[in-house]
């Protein structure tokens, strides 16, 4: 067990907190805004919004309740073969593959946090093979500085700096999942 | 197809999960329980619960289907499309489930996951169809009991739609 995550499991994640970076209420009111903006795009459309799991799926779920045109969900869910899923180069291996066909979709890759590019990266040239109509990215956070390989963000929540964060569906060693906002890790426990 | 009668608004689903949240907190204090939500109907549910609970937690998903169409009414036992992640020897697990019907799926996943000897397996389900069961699934934890109705909203699809209702409603 690490430094990390031992001291969550006995103290909960205030000790490690530097600072929240986005409050729920931020996210919530930015959330509702990349909703209507998807809806007003989208109309008339076959929209499926996909998401990579874990860590997309608590935006992808407040995200699809403020879409207020008909669409489908999905869900991927990939593993790199190094560790480290953020930064790996290797190819991902999906474990589970979408449940429908995409072939002449319109498809929306909900993802939280695009960081090196590289996984989302290869889920979209994955994607694109399927022949959708329309194949999109909707991020929450963007890292610009960490990015190592081109993704293309059609709608974006925050861009963030090169920080460690956490919450919202971001874990620290698998926890944090759970908190409502984005919170920065103090230095000493990085 | 028509949506009828509001069943629960988004207010009341909220409140609820709240107290469920609360509830769960309580029971699992520091034990650090791993929630195991069940795509693709129950991910709505689970990304609220979550964030209700306040101790350390974690989280992982499971998906299942069955071998026919109709996964629940039928017996047989579901195909494991996606498993966990994690190694759930010694630990709390706790299923989370949009509804419960007739129990078929459920008691498969239920005896499945108890062969990997966890600490302690529970249920959490937001609706139960006590009328529709066929087998008996322990519910620990339940939103709300509900009639024989066909709903649908809050991450419970009807044909695939409706989904992203805040809300759950009949179809009529």
């Amino acid at each position: 067990m690490s430094k990390l995550s031992e001291t969550i499991a006995r103290h909960g994640h205030e000790p490690l907190l530097d600072h929240v970076l986005i409050t729920a209420a931020q996210l919530q009111t930015r959330i509702a805004e990349m909703g209507a903006q998807i809806s007003k795009d989208y109309h008339g459309k076959d929209l499926l919004m996909i998401s990579v799991l874990k860590g997309g799926v608590v935006f992808l779920t407040d995200l699809m309740r403020q879409v207020t045109i008909p669409h489908h969900i999905d869900f991927m869910a990939v593993t790199s073969y190094g560790v480290g899923v953020r930064s790996t180069r290797g190819h991902p291996r999906i474990t589970l593959d979408l449940n429908t066909d995409v072939k002449g979709r319109h498809l929306l890759l909900v993802e939280d946090i695009i960081d090196s590019g590289h996984t989302i990266d290869h889920v979209l040239r994955l994607l694109a093979a399927r022949n959708p109509a329309t194949l999109k990215v909707a991020a929450l956070l963007d890292k610009p500085s960490r990015r190592e390989v081109y993704v293309p963000i059609a709608y974006l929540g925050f861009e963030i700096p090169n920080e460690f964060v956490f919450g919202y569906g971001l874990d620290l060693d698998e926890y944090c999942r759970n908190l409502p906002f984005i919170g920065t890790v103090k230095k000493e426990y990085q | 197809m028509n949506l009828s009668n509001v069943l629960f608004s988004a207010e009341q689903i909220q409140a609820r999960v709240a107290e469920l949240g609360a509830q769960i907190s309580r029971d699992y204090g520091d034990s650090n329980p791993l929630l195991v939500g069940i795509l693709r109907g129950g991910v709505v549910f689970l990304s609220d619960l979550m964030r209700a609970i306040s101790v350390p937690c974690e989280l992982d998903f499971m998906s299942v289907s069955s071998y026919e169409s109709g996964s629940r009414t039928s017996n047989r036992s579901p195909r494991i499309l996606l498993d966990l992640r994690e190694d759930i020897a010694g630990r709390h697990v706790l299923l989370i489930e949009d509804i419960v019907d007739s129990g078929y799926t459920f008691d498969h996943l239920l005896q499945l996951l108890a062969t990997r000897e966890p600490a302690s397996l529970k249920v959490c389900a937001l609706l139960n169809k006590a009328s529709r069961r066929e087998v008996h699934v322990p519910i620990d934890y339940l939103g709300f009991e509900i009639p024989d109705y066909f709903v649908c909203g809050y991450g419970i699809d009807a044909d695939e739609r409706f989904r992203n209702l805040p809300y759950i409603a009949w179809v009529r």
